[in-house]
Order: structure tokens, then sequence, then C-alpha cells
């Protein structure tokens, strides 16, 4: 019974990436190459001494030093993937409630031995630990090339190449601080995910108009009944720190997602989950 | 109770925002998160929107 349910799990999975193919694959590997594009211009404008003294001085910076002490270097490369990653996010769950019942594919699927639970769950998986690893995939993909590239300059311009390889072992285990990053940060905004999967489900049109509007008809009762900013004060607390989107060091991990902020804000963002759930059932 | 929550969308979004709303009321107010308090930095005047009134009757 348990493996009927994994596997189940796993189709709902494979759908979610199969029909949502140009956010988890197309979106990355279009930054992807733009920063590659950006590289080459760039590099075609510096003299080639001065090319090969840069390689020279990195192959130098890394030469020996460990890897993971390094790998935070490479995370102000990640910000535009990131970025990329939480737009592509916020564009698949404001869509993917409303999408089913738009197309009346929702009776298609509610057909399907699939609860309700577990579509929805499928969803917010789909955010949180899968469409990280296509963008890790495609950064990966994008490390690589430079690496040849850099080896190509280097053998061409007889640099000692030693250093370069202590420089991708670097940018490899930069690869797993993005994805705890990511990881982290998607469970830190999971109060915004359970409020927007509870609008995808809810809304007939303009599920994105009634997620901000209700938000901030919500925060505006609050102060005109009650007096208090709880919701404000929340959001704040929430958002204004923006070095809770990044991980620098690997010995953070466990604190940032072991705290108790991180599980009140995976409370809040369960009872609006519970809600989508729940509002999934109305297919009109 | 629960065939007045499921009745249709609009209870049942109600009910959900409630219970969100509840929860996070009641953990403001036993924690006392608050928010920060602005503080605008000016050469020319102080201001601080915790004092708004006093602003307010000071430059009238």
């Amino acid at each position: 019974m348990d493996k009927i349910l994994l596997r189940q799990f796993y189709a709902l999975l494979r759908r979610e990436v199969l029909e949502h193919r140009n956010l988890f694959l197309g979106a990355p590997a279009v930054v992807a190459f733009l920063i590659l594009l950006a590289t080459i211009w760039a590099a075609n404008q510096i003299p080639n001494d001065q090319l090969v003294l840069g390689l020279e001085y990195l192959a130098m910076l890394f030469d020996g030093l460990s890897p993971f002490d390094m790998a935070s270097f490479f995370m102000i490369l990640s910000i535009p993937f990131m970025l990329t990653l939480y737009v592509c996010c916020l564009v698949y769950l404001i869509n993917t409630l409303y999408q089913d019942r738009k197309e009346m594919s929702v009776l298609f699927w509610q057909s399907m031995p699939v609860s309700n639970l577990n579509t929805v769950l499928s969803k917010v998986v789909t955010v949180v630990i899968v469409a990280p690893l296509f963008y890790v995939a495609v950064i990966f993909g994008l490390y690589l090339i430079a690496m040849i590239w850099l080896t190509v300059l280097g053998y061409s311009n007889d640099v000692d190449l030693a250093g370069l390889g202590w420089l991708f072992l670097a940018a490899l285990a930069s690869l797993l601080l993005i994805y705890a990053s990511t990881f982290v940060a998607t469970l830190w905004l999971l109060p915004t995910i359970g409020w927007i999967l509870l609008f995808s489900a809810f809304a007939r049109k303009t599920p994105l108009l009634w997620a901000g509007g209700v938000f901030i008809l919500v925060g505006f009762l609050e102060d005109f009944a009650f007096g208090t900013q709880y919701l404000a004060n929340w959001v704040e607390s929430r958002a204004a720190n923006l070095n809770q989107y990044l991980i620098l060091d690997f010995q953070n991990v466990l604190g940032r997602l072991f705290n108790y902020d991180m599980l009140f804000g995976v409370i809040l963002g369960s009872i609006l989950i519970a809600g989508a759930v729940y509002m999934r059932r109305f297919t009109d | 109770m629960k065939d007045f929550i499921l009745k249709n969308r609009y209870t049942l979004l109600l009910t959900t925002l409630t219970l969100y709303m509840a929860v996070l009321v009641a953990e403001g107010e036993i924690t006392g998160r608050e928010a920060r308090i602005i503080d605008f930095e000016n050469p020319f005047f102080d201001f601080n929107i915790s004092n708004w009134e006093d602003f307010v009757d000071e430059n009238r």
C-alpha cells in the first residue's frame, strides 16, 4: 500500500514537472545563457594578457583551500537564479489550482484515485524540493562550461591549472549551499506559499489580485477594528532581513531549519495549505 | 459546524482566514512581536513615525 502511495506521489510530481517545463527548465536555462553571453562579451573586452593574469590569480587564490570554506564566494552568482526561481514559483503556485478549474480538467483529475491532499502536497513539494534541483542542475551545467573554457584558456596560455581544480570543487560545494538556501527559504516562505495556493484554489478570476487584495484588506481591517498590526509585524519579521534567504555557511543550515520562527511559519503555512486542500472540492 | 465551514467557498475562506489570524494574533500577544519603529534621519529635522502627532503639532 505504501509503495502504491509513493508511486502515486512520484507520478504527481512528474506531472507537475512535465506540465511546467518552461518554468523549471526553460527559465533557468535562459538565465544561464544570458549570463554566459554577458561573460563572453566581457571577456572579449579585456586584453588577452590581462585575462591570463586574472586566470593565474584565480588559480592561486583557490589552490589548496577547502572547497566548503570557499563555496560562499559563488553564492553571488546564484542570486539571478534564485530570483528567477522565486518569480517562477509565484507564477506556478498562483496558476496551478486555478488553471485546473479554468480548463475544467479538475473534474478529470478528481476522478483519479488521488486525494486532494496528495495533489496539493505534490505542488508544495514541487516548489520546495523539486524545482530547486532543476535550477541547481542548470547552474552546474553553467559552471561546467565555464571550467572547460577556463581550462582551454589556461592550456593555450601555459598557465598552471592546479588551482582551477580547487576552484571547480568550491563551485560544486556552492551548489549544495544554493540548494540548502532555496530549500530553507521556501520553507521560510511556507505561509506565503499557502496563501497563494489558497487563493489559487478559491478565485474564479484573477487569483493574484485576490491574494494581494485580501492580504491588504485583512491588514487594514485588523488595524481599523482592533488597533493592532500583528499581520504587518509578522510580515515585517519574515521579509525585512534578506539574509534570511541566503545561507553562506554549511554550519548555519540546521540552526535555520530548527528554530521557533521556522516552526511557527510551518504551522501557519499548514493552516493555509489545509484551506487550499478543502477549497479544491469546489470545482465551479 | 463542519457543514457550515464546507457549505461554500466563501465560508471556507472566511474560516481559514479567521483561524490564520487567530493563531497569528495569539502568537503576537504571547511573544510580544512588535514592528520596527521607522526612523528617518535628516540633517534638517528629526522625524520619528511613532511621534507623528508631536511632529504635526510642532510644524503647525
